[in-house]
């Protein structure tokens, strides 16, 4: 009995260094992750946000970006467009906050692959979006690439998918 | 102190008689928990912890790996499937076969790998096998030019597309409300990875 009971204090204690070990040493997949989920949070409106704050998430979503970044999106109902660089991400960010009473954006099922270098990564999830509290969500296929830029995941390149082609 | 007063002088008879002696009165005082106990934890509550255990441990790893809960959010798959319905996703059903003709599946938007609670998908029927092509007219399925019978279907339409060719992988999936306009209506050809199971119901 003895020896069970401390072959699990060990098999406790190892699990719970391991634990501590990814905690403050995560893997390269969870810091990317992490990223995409704090993409998602920043691009989340809530209800009664004022202009200001709307205006700090703007350019705290610019963040996420590379300086060359491109987003390509073909969406029902919104139409087909590229946008190039910075810039016109924010133009395309502050337009759209505009409009809205409220946003909710949510990164779901999220798979990372790694580059060879570890420098880079590819992301892809199911994006869950719903805008001014409405019930039915548009849900859409998202593909990330990301770059290792001065210690920081980037975006360099964002576009949507069709899941049935 | 009676297990003392039996152990004196080898007294091995004795030590028999008294040790029976303490085991039939625990005994006693374990056969009659009071009624709320043996509502709550039961008779025995170390066996009842062990089956509340193995019970969880079964129910979760069922519902993660084997019968995934889905509910139906969507009028795509009606009559058949009726909005707000609950139902299971199999996901062993294609671990000895491929997925058929007619089934009802699960596609995943994303790439293959982790779920996230909830999790969203498309649930739509196979129409097109892999290498088939599919084509629309008059409202009725054509495979390879041959007219599919579809005996699910209780609403007609007027569907027209060209033939769509399904890769070596992939497979043509479609709702079951055919009274949608074609564009409104997703569908298209899935990846066989991206379909996760059959729905049980």
């Amino acid at each position: 009995m003895k020896t069970v009971l401390r072959s699990i204090l060990i098999l406790a204690f190892l699990a719970g260094c391991f634990w501590l070990y990814t905690l403050l040493f995560p893997s390269a997949e969870k810091v990317v992750l992490k990223r995409i989920a704090s993409l998602a949070a920043t691009a989340t409106i809530a209800r009664g946000e004022g202009p200001l704050s709307r205006a700090n998430k703007v350019s705290n979503l610019i963040g996420f970006f590379a300086t060359d970044a491109e987003i390509a999106y073909d969406v029902n109902g919104v139409g087909a467009r590229t946008l190039s660089g910075r810039d016109e991400i924010r133009e395309a960010a502050a337009g759209g906050f505009v409009g809205l009473a409220s946003l909710n954006v949510r990164f779901q099922d999220a798979t990372v692959r790694m580059g060879p270098d570890r420098q880079n990564a590819e992301v892809s999830c199911t994006a869950n979006v719903s805008a001014n509290g409405e019930p039915n969500s548009g849900i859409q296929e998202l593909h990330f690439n990301l770059r290792k830029i001065d210690g920081e995941w980037l975006i360099t390149h964002a576009e949507t998918v069709k899941t049935l082609r | 102190v009676l297990f003392a007063t039996g152990g004196q002088g080898l007294l091995g008879k004795g030590r028999w008689f008294i040790l029976n002696a303490v085991t039939t009165e625990t005994k006693t005082a374990d056969t009659e928990p009071g009624w709320l106990q043996i509502a709550l934890i039961g008779r025995r509550p170390k066996f009842t912890l062990v089956r509340i255990i193995i019970l969880v441990t079964l129910v979760t790893l069922t519902v993660k790996f084997v019968l995934l809960p889905i509910r139906v959010e969507g009028i795509s798959m009606e009559p058949t499937y009726r909005n707000h319905k609950i139902d299971c996703v199999n996901r062993l059903a294609y671990v000895l076969h491929e997925p058929k003709r007619g089934d009802v599946v699960a596609v995943r938007y994303s790439e293959p790998g982790h779920f996230s609670e909830p999790s969203q998908m498309l649930m739509k029927r196979i129409i097109g096998l892999p290498g088939e092509s599919i084509s629309f007219h008059d409202g009725r399925v054509y495979i390879n030019g041959r007219l599919l019978e579809e005996p699910y279907l209780k609403s007609s339409c007027d569907w027209e597309h060209s033939p769509i060719q399904c890769g070596p992988n992939e497979y043509y999936v479609v709702g079951d409300n055919r009274s949608m306009p074609f564009e409104y209506h997703v569908q298209g050809r899935a990846e066989r990875d991206h379909i996760i199971g059959k729905v049980l119901l």
